[in-house]
């Protein structure tokens, strides 16, 4: 697409030329240049073998909290988790990946002299993170009882697979925790896979390709711990913050919960279908595969008159014919529109959607429904698109040591304070006369 | 010294929660965005006690009161809507015309927040964008969710989850090698994972605006959101390789799967580290496999772990899932049961946690949802009532804020500045539930209302 055309699009649907708010937006997609929001807060993190605490850590490194990595030795276990053991001198893909604007330094608080300077640092940390077995560090005379007494403003946050309290917790703790553990306890596995029709292993639950039991466990220790600093700001005051990583997806999507309990049972696993929505999934295209969310009424009828498949309007008509809940009324229906959109390239899906999209746009009846096409993407892929380059959602580098290699990072645009990947760095105690000097001299 | 588990269990006490205090109190937030993405970012600070007042389109409302898993309305109203939309004050004004732009922006003036998830452009043209409001108040914090973000080429495309795991990858991921069928993330975790991401920029903002006094724009796609949280692209640009499906097992832990038990359960095992593959080692009474493997990078090689894979496989099989839980609990490596939507709604040890709340509401009575993902021992997120019909709260928005009269409230119904339900499930109020007697939807205005409290 031409800009010129491009624009004049732009026109036609808001009526208005926005050069002012292009220009905004322009300038603040490069955190270059601006303030931290959490510039001077101190964040130790001293999580072991687990990933989400580490992700709690990164969130507030690109926030701008200095963030020191504290481990044994022989350095967190968490480097070498990493996909089929491909490392870089030592260093496992997710842990490069997330080692943001971290210092290191090489601590054993399995011993007591590291003990003693562990609980020098808690003393002048803003907040602090750990992995170990509820009532580990409690027992070690390092836990949230012993350190709030020094530091009454210090946010300690524990994750942990079964919390910190409750029975469960105790009889648990030496269980440590996984990502597909994660998994399984929280709901996600058990709402991904085939019908029960389907042979076996197709029919049993299945683990989403992505880590999303330590990233939700993470973000959401994350949320807290930011939740807890603006509390700290107000009052002066820190808090203990407790989150248990099998409960992790279950209490971020709600689903699990809400129709276990309305519903009075669980969901069956019905594969590619979506058990709102319809047709909300990906179907297959001359040249590959496309994501098509047509669910609304307009935009289901949309849908049909893009892929020329109006004779089939008055069988589908009403929202109740596109429910999910009988499984060959809707394999049916996919398969009609299958039929039709193998006929097309992905690239002429888009566009018929696109033409169709900005023609109800114009129209005064604005009923005109907007059928969605995408190209279901790989990663790679997701990578050359341009959007994302203009955007800096990727951002590249070539370390000494590290090689060249690439990550996902301005994840959020701010005006003016956004987060932001400064350097990447994994030597172990690659900082430790730097932290020693700062916080360790007295 | 008291035992840990009794200092903690007080220290986290879930009946205490009441009595605590809230960190967002006085923060309010104008919330024009609808379904998923948006609603979940304002609805995590009314969770720490914002005031969030949800703008709807007079007898339209928002989408997803009618996003209701296969057709199934409880009350006449959504579950999943309840979820989303809890603690909100619900206020239905068209924005289209300039008497309701008029409120919109007198709103605005003392606003902290606003969150939209319009199609790039449209709060602007609608004059409620950043720039029309931040004129208003310019310590505002404005967040605008899309799928693709504010500027770029792909700006003006919608979105839903769906759009975003294709567009940032995601949706390639899940599934088994060598076939051609994929599985999205179930769940629209393309907006509640986005959202609670835009709900930690947000608070990062708060925080940023405590010390400077300025408020800020954020734009929010959520395919980037996404993106985040994939090593894949890492991984890529290392070894010029795509990480392809692995079905069940996790190619960073070995072994690791989900795995069917001697009873028939599902059961999820994974060793991360060498201490734990030692560990389950010596539970499956194979320590030579310990001796064998001593190195974490050359246990993950693929035909190890596929070996390894098996070794598990076959051990869980002839197991009960009981027996494999003490196991991992004696020797500690990670294992759980998978757990289904009914088991999870009604475990007794996430009721206890608080991790599953039996809320009490005075309309819906009872409701079973979740608690916050993180517990906060001192100022814990709470849910105080459900979400609410079409323009519940008008009265009570308009009268406490702005101190208009009833004629004038009349007035503005009349003109059709504000609206309510009509007789569609997802708008309107339960059959069982007498309107006239509501003290919120009827509010008179004698100053500060208890039934908010």
């Amino acid at each position: 697409m031409s800009k010129g055309k491009e624009k004049e699009q732009v026109l036609v649907r808001y009526g208005i030329a926005k050069r002012e708010r292009e220009q905004f937006l322009a300038n603040m997609i490069s955190p270059d240049g601006k303030p931290e929001a959490l510039d001077g807060i101190v964040v130790l993190d001293a999580s072991y073998a687990n990933f989400s605490g580490i992700i709690v850590a990164s969130l507030f490194a690109e926030f701008g909290a200095e963030v020191i990595k504290i481990e044994p030795p022989e350095g967190d276990p968490s480097r070498k988790i990493t996909p089929y053991g491909v490392n870089v001198n030592g260093v496992g893909i997710p842990f490069l990946a997330e080692a943001r604007n971290k210092r290191y330094l090489t601590l054993d608080i399995r011993t007591e002299d590291g003990r003693r300077d562990f609980g020098k640092l808690a003393a002048k940390a803003d907040a602090l993170i750990e992995t170990f077995p509820a009532g580990q560090m409690d027992s070690w005379g390092i836990g949230y009882r012993q350190l709030s007494q020094t530091n009454p403003g210090l946010i300690y946050i524990a994750i942990t697979p079964y919390g910190q309290y409750t029975d469960r917790a105790k009889e648990f703790r030496n269980l440590p925790d996984s990502d597909i553990t994660s998994q399984a306890a929280s709901g996600v596995a058990a709402n991904i896979g085939d019908p029960d029709t389907s042979p076996e292993p197709y029919s049993w639950p299945l683990k989403a390709g992505a880590w999303l039991g330590w990233y939700i466990s993470g973000l959401e220790a994350a949320l807290g711990g930011a939740i807890a600093l603006m509390y700290k700001g107000a009052t002066g005051e820190g808090q203990m913050i407790d989150v248990a990583s099998a409960d992790a997806y279950a209490s971020l999507v709600g689903y699990p919960v809400i129709i276990g309990y309305s519903w009075e049972k669980a969901r069956p696993r019905i594969g590619r279908h979506d058990f709102t929505l319809y047709p909300y999934g990906f179907w297959k295209s001359k040249d590959g595969i496309v994501a098509i969310a047509a669910p609304r009424d307009h935009d289901f009828r949309a849908l049909l008159k893009i892929l020329k498949l109006w004779k089939i309007e008055d069988d589908w008509r009403f929202t109740f014919d596109r429910i999910p809940d009988i499984l060959e009324q809707i394999e049916e229906l996919y398969g009609l529109i299958e039929a039709a959109t193998v006929k097309y390239t992905s690239d002429e899906l888009i566009k018929m959607s696109l033409e169709y999209s900005l023609k109800a746009a114009r129209s005064k009846w604005r009923g005109g429904g907007v059928p969605i096409i995408m190209k279901v993407q790989k990663p790679s892929d997701a990578m050359k698109n341009p959007h994302w380059n203009i955007r800096k959602a990727f951002q590249e580098f070539d370390d000494k040591t590290l090689g060249k290699f690439t990550i996902p990072a301005n994840f959020v645009k701010m005006s003016d304070s956004p987060p932001r990947v400064k350097w990447i760095s994994c030597d172990i105690g690659k900082d430790n006369d730097y932290i020693r000097k700062k916080y360790l001299a007295d | 010294m008291k035992d840990y588990f009794s200092f903690t269990k007080e220290l986290f006490d879930p009946s205490k929660t009441k009595e605590k205090p809230e960190v967002f109190k006085g923060i309010r937030v104008l919330d024009f965005s609808h379904v998923i993405f948006g609603p979940i970012a304002a609805r995590l600070l009314a969770q720490y006690g914002a005031e969030v007042i949800k703008i709807e389109l007079p007898f339209y409302g928002d989408l997803w009161r009618f996003g209701v898993y296969w057709g199934k309305f409880w009350k006449h109203s959504s579950v999943c809507f309840h979820f989303v939309q809890y603690n909100k004050h619900f206020l239905s004004v068209d924005l289209r015309s300039p008497k309701g732009k008029e409120l919109i922006y007198k709103l605005a003036e003392n606003a902290d927040v606003v969150v939209e998830n319009f199609a790039a452009g449209t709060a602007e043209a609608w004059g409620v964008g950043y720039s029309q409001l931040s004129k208003i108040n310019p310590k505002i914090i404005y967040l605008s969710c899309a799928t693709y973000g504010q500027y770029g080429p792909l700006r003006f495309f919608p979105g839903w989850d769906l759009l975003a795991q294709a567009a940032s990858g995601a949706i390639s991921l899940t599934g088994y090698p060598g076939t051609d069928k994929y599985y999205k993330l179930p769940d629209y975790i393309g907006d509640y994972l986005p959202g609670n991401v835009g709900a930690l920029s947000l608070v990062m903002a708060l925080y940023h605006r405590r010390k400077t006094g300025k408020g800020q724009y954020i734009d929010l796609a959520q395919s980037e959101a996404l993106m985040r949280i994939l090593p894949n692209f890492t991984y890529f640009s290392i070894t010029n390789e795509e990480l392809e499906r692995v079905g069940n097992t996790d190619p960073t832990m070995a072994p690791s799967g989900i795995f069917k038990s001697h009873d028939g359960n599902f059961v999820a095992l994974a060793a991360a580290t060498e201490e734990q593959f030692k560990a389950l080692s010596s539970a499956m009474g194979r320590k030579e496999l310990a001796a064998k493997y001593k190195d974490g990078f050359e246990r993950l090689k693929p035909e190890n772990a596929k070996e390894l894979y098996k070794i598990a496989q076959e051990w869980v099989s002839q197991k009960d899932s009981a027996e494999i839980v003490n196991l991992a609990k004696e020797h500690g490596f990670p294992v759980a049961e998978v757990m289904d939507d009914f088991q999870i709604a009604n475990d007794e040890w996430r009721r206890e946690r608080g991790s599953v709340v039996v809320f009490n509401d005075d309309m819906y009575r009872e409701f079973v949802l979740p608690g916050p993902s993180a517990m906060l021992s001192k100022t814990p997120g709470r849910t105080k009532w459900l979400s609410r019909p079409l323009g519940y709260h008008n009265r009570y928005v308009l009268k406490r804020l702005f101190g208009l009269s009833e004629e004038e409230i009349k007035k503005l119904e009349k003109e059709r500045v504000i609206g309510y339900w009509d007789d569609r499930p997802g708008i309107k109020p339960p059959v069982y539930y007498d309107m006239e007697k509501d003290p919120v939807f009827n509010y008179q205005g004698d100053g500060e209302s208890k039934a908010h409290e």
